[in-house]
């Protein structure tokens, strides 16, 4: 209950900032740059009907690559991060093709297989393997000798060594780097969906082609992508709790520091500092 | 019975070779119990987990049971320091777990222990909802499980408090005399290995060498802590680590 609650106020907060900022706008350029939140979310009200149609398209794109390159990544990034042999062969490899920006890779696919979903997909996918990858095999480093000695004295062959130890070790890192890159899956979810194709399902494209005219329809789309976002972080995080379900139980083994405790002890330790100098 | 003839491990690559066992000898009839006692860092932890077959001595050899130790046996446990639980399994998950893998033994192996050591309620708990000495229960729990003949135990009290260590001792000689298994365990602890050894052999620093082997054969009582020969075998152990 209390945790909705910092949610709607948070949000609140934000389209406040909105609203100054381009009140800021008009009265400075003596023009409407860009549209106030509350115009932005009439025209979302106005066009739910095409908005869900675009919205429905990349969700799917998205959601898809998410789901390639973790699919992919992972179980890559846990064999590299585990076999030291095989790191040392590939992990030359991935900081040679990591840094290339993926997205130069767009117009090129579309010339040799044509504006299809495919390319956009693979491109996305491309991009969120390599963030997906190099968290994987971190994690998958970080595994301890001793737990390791608890399962390989339980009998575990090497399959099990992943599934019951390297796979549940790294999850958390894993899913944190999957919430990262939402952000950078947005921007080449729109970069792909913008470039070429006027007629295209997708909030890249509606944004686009409102964009000059229309710049209130334009930022129903970008409160739309918003909310994709969103909605993400959120499934996200449910799928967290589910799987990681022991981070989230009340520990006993660590005593609780209450937070007010901590602050006062921080303020004493600089007062310290401060009155001895 | 357990021998182990001639042992050198030795780890690191050939320039920076560090030798961790150097020449140990020793031998456990079934149903004793040896206490390897030494410094920290002595080398005694890979030597207990060379006998558990998760390292392979460079020079040597070690046997249980007649047969030659080559990797991990069905009927040896392994406790760890710090009862090696794996967090994201709850301690059901964890106490089942060398059953789960092997996948031949009964499940109500685990079942029954845990009922035994009174953990039975707690079964869909994490270990980090559990108290330190609720943890090593489940460690234990886990390794009474595959029901072994021998139960090799890695300083399996570091770091409790010390009602805690006692309790656990007691129950580790109490259930050493139950079931009879061979227990070859690893402590830095003197009073430990004097109340839990039958044998204690204490280690140099490393690489570990056997310094003297002590006979213990009073032990096998909860009250032994008390005695006077309790305390005499505690101050010779002392003198001979303090060496």
């Amino acid at each position: 209950m209390k945790r909705s609650l910092y949610t709607v106020l948070s949000i609140a907060g934000l389209l406040l900032a909105w609203w100054i900022f381009s009140l800021i706008l008009e009265i400075v350029r003596g023009v409407v740059i860009i549209p106030n939140p509350w115009q932005a979310l009439a025209e979302v009200g106005r066009n739910v009907n095409e908005i869900s149609r675009h919205l429905y398209a990349s969700a799917i794109r998205l959601v898809t690559s998410m789901v390639i390159a973790f699919l992919t990544a992972v179980p890559l990034g846990l064999i590299i991060g585990y076999e030291r042999q095989f790191d040392r062969l590939v992990t030359p490899l991935i900081y040679i093709t990591y840094p290339i920006p993926q997205v130069v890779f767009l117009p090129v696919l579309f010339i040799i297989f044509g504006l299809g979903d495919a390319v956009r997909i693979t491109v996305i996918s491309l991009a969120l393997f390599f963030q997906v990858l190099i968290s994987a095999r971190g994690a998958a480093k970080g595994v301890t000798q001793e737990d390791l000695a608890s399962v390989l004295s339980a009998g575990a062959n090497r399959f099990q060594v992943y599934w019951h130890l390297i796979l549940p070790a790294s999850l958390p890192a894993i899913l944190t780097s999957m919430r990262v890159s939402i952000g950078l899956g947005m921007a080449l979810l729109f970069l792909s969906e913008t470039a070429p194709l006027r007629t295209l399902h997708g909030l890249g494209s509606f944004i686009a082609a409102h964009l000059a005219f229309r710049r209130d329809i334009a930022f129903a789309g970008v409160v739309t992508m918003a909310f994709l976002g969103l909605m993400l972080y959120i499934l996200l995080d449910v799928i967290e709790r589910v799987v990681c379900r022991w981070r989230y139980v009340k520990r006993r083994d660590r005593p609780q520091w209450p937070l007010r405790l901590k602050m006062a002890k921080i303020r004493e330790w600089i007062s310290k500092k401060f009155s001895s100098s | 019975m357990i021998e182990v003839k001639g042992l050198k491990i030795s780890y690191g690559s050939a320039d920076q070779r560090v030798v961790a066992v150097d020449g140990v000898e020793f031998s456990v009839d079934q149903g004793a119990s040896l206490g390897l006692l030494g410094p920290s860092g002595c080398g005694k932890t890979t030597l207990l987990f060379a006998l558990a077959g998760l390292i392979t001595p460079n020079e040597g050899s070690l046997s249980i049971n007649g047969e030659k130790v080559v990797g991990i046996r069905r009927d040896v446990a392994l406790i760890l320091q710090n009862a090696g639980l794996l967090p994201w399994k709850t301690v059901w998950g964890n106490a089942n777990l060398s059953l789960k893998l092997s996948g031949r033994y009964p499940a109500e192996n685990a079942a029954a222990v845990l009922e035994e050591l009174g953990l039975a309620e707690f079964r869909e708990r994490f270990p980090s909802e559990l108290s330190e000495g609720m943890k090593r229960r489940v460690g234990i729990a886990r390794a009474l499980a595959i029901t072994p003949s021998v139960m090799l135990m890695d300083e399996p009290l570091a770091s409790l408090d010390a009602i805690t260590q006692e309790r656990i001792q007691n129950l580790f000689l109490e259930l050493w005399q139950e079931r009879r298994f061979t227990m070859v365990f690893v402590t830095h602890d003197i009073e430990e290995a004097a109340f839990l050894g039958e044998e204690i052999i204490v280690l140099s620093e490393r690489p570990a060498r056997i310094k003297t082997i002590v006979e213990n054969p009073q032990m096998g009582s909860l009250d032994y802590r008390g005695t006077s020969e309790f305390y005499r075998i505690v101050t010779h152990l002392r003198r001979v680590m303090e060496e």
